[in-house]
């Protein structure tokens, strides 16, 4: 999935290339030292984890966290998980963070990524029984609080990333074929 | 992709396999004894009570050749009491599954191999040896079942109960049948919502654990694909720090490790 994530890493090259200017727009140049380019996450991937066969053990690339796991983001979620809309962020931000998290083994984006994807999955299952009206009848009152629920809801099923939708379908098809047996009992 | 269906019982299955769950009729007319797959049914003979599986007692409620008596489960006090331990005392776990002792509560003829065809005093049948019965072969839901607790079928044999034999529990309950399907729907809404919030036990390093115990077939169907979804997430984010622990075990513990290889040899 990530393969095609077109989210890039920021990606500081350390020695002079030529040939490969083009990465930084500038086609004729060499790539200079200090540069920083922005690569497809398959790509910048690769070259950190090349970096250990370096000649003089220095690495010819380091990189920096991509903004979706900034510090911004971080401490937003670490704020309330839910406020977050992680789609903005990346589309595959779970993804995205698995895959940084291989690479720099921050210790605290794990558990931060951690809390939030557990505390958002809750979240997820409530919306996900609640949508598509899965509430009983004769239950007026819920009913109604389930609206309430609903415009703050949409909100947050948009801000979901990938894994948050699968997710989703999950416990609403689960929901849904519990709702739909529950009326089949009475047929059968 | 060669099978469609998710993993596990979808609820069409788990409702069937409820089917074969005992229940306590009281037959109108008299039927003898039928030899089937899961040993001999009871001879029928009114007005004494006898267990059936559950689908064999729909149908001779359907024909209108016996009355179904509910389990004790089922009344709204017990309900009511399971909603409140559920609510109020335990609020993050989920309530019991039936005690073990109770297995033998009631003599079944019918499965006479299994039980052993005797009443027992509890004390008795935490003595008694024998295996143990799990779910589908325990009589969870006759007559005899204890209150207060929900057996592993619970919602399926409730609401087969309630859509085929409405008049027999609300008879035996002496309460409107409103009030026996409105203390299920509040059930149902309890627990599936702790079933959500139970998420949030994942959510420490090492403490990836879901607790699920006395939590109900139907209630398995219905939220599989979700909690497998959940801890597969859980698993994937906490891959590379997993990753990183072993290997830091393996650097310390290869001493250790290379002397097993030796004993292994």
């Amino acid at each position: 999935m990530s393969y095609y994530d077109i989210d890039s890493i920021l990606t500081e090259s350390e020695l002079d290339i030529p040939d490969l200017g083009y990465l930084d727009n500038t086609p004729t140049q060499p790539l200079k030292t200090g540069a920083k380019v922005n690569l497809p996450l398959w790509l910048a991937e690769m070259l950190v984890i090349a970096n250990t066969g370096d000649v003089e053990g220095k690495s010819f690339v380091t990189f920096d966290l991509p903004p979706a796991l900034g510090n911004d983001v971080i401490q937003a979620l670490k704020a309330d998980p839910r406020a977050v809309p992680l789609r903005d962020q990346s589309p595959h931000f779970y993804g995205l963070g698995t895959h940084m998290m291989e690479l720099s083994e921050e210790q605290e984006l794990a558990a931060v990524l951690r809390k939030t994807f557990v505390t958002r999955a809750s979240e997820v299952a409530l919306h996900a029984r609640k949508v598509g009206g899965v509430g009983h009848r004769g239950k007026g009152a819920e009913e109604g609080s389930n609206l309430g629920i609903g415009g703050a809801g949409e909100e947050f099923l948009r801000g979901l990333d990938e894994w948050e939708r699968k997710l989703f379908r999950k416990a609403h098809d689960g929901a849904k074929s519990g709702k739909e047996w529950m009326e089949g009992v009475k047929k059968h | 992709m060669a099978l469609p269906l998710p993993p596990g019982l979808t609820h069409a299955e788990v409702s069937f396999l409820a089917e074969m769950e005992l229940v306590t009729v009281v037959p109108r007319q008299r039927l003898e004894s039928i030899d089937l797959l899961g040993g001999k049914t009871p001879a029928l003979r009114p007005p004494h009570r006898a267990d059936l599986p559950l689908w064999l007692a729909l149908l001779l409620k359907k024909q209108r050749r016996a009355n179904i008596v509910p389990p004790r489960w089922l009344h709204p006090s017990s309900l009511a009491e399971i909603i409140h331990r559920e609510t109020k005392e335990t609020p993050l776990a989920f309530s019991e599954p039936p005690p073990a002792p109770a297995r033998a509560d009631t003599a079944n003829p019918g499965y006479a191999h299994r039980q052993g065809g005797q009443q027992h005093q509890r004390q008795q049948e935490q003595e008694q040896d024998g295996p143990i019965m799990s779910a589908p072969f325990r009589p969870s839901c006759t007559a005899d079942a204890p209150a207060g607790y929900l057996p592993y079928h619970w919602l399926e044999v409730a609401e087969a109960l309630l859509a085929h034999a409405g008049d027999d529990v609300a008879s035996l309950a002496a309460s409107s049948l409103g009030e026996v399907r409105g203390l299920l729907r509040d059930l149902v809404e309890v627990r599936a919502a702790k079933m959500r919030s139970s998420t949030a036990q994942l959510e420490g390093f090492g403490g990836g654990l879901m607790l699920l115990r006395g939590v109900g077939a139907m209630e398995l169907a219905e939220s599989r694909g979700f909690v497998l979804g959940v801890v597969d997430g859980v698993r994937k984010i906490g891959a590379s720090a997993e990753a990183a622990r072993r290997e830091m075990e393996e650097e310390r513990g290869g001493e250790e490790g290379e002397s097993d290889e030796e004993m292994g040899l």
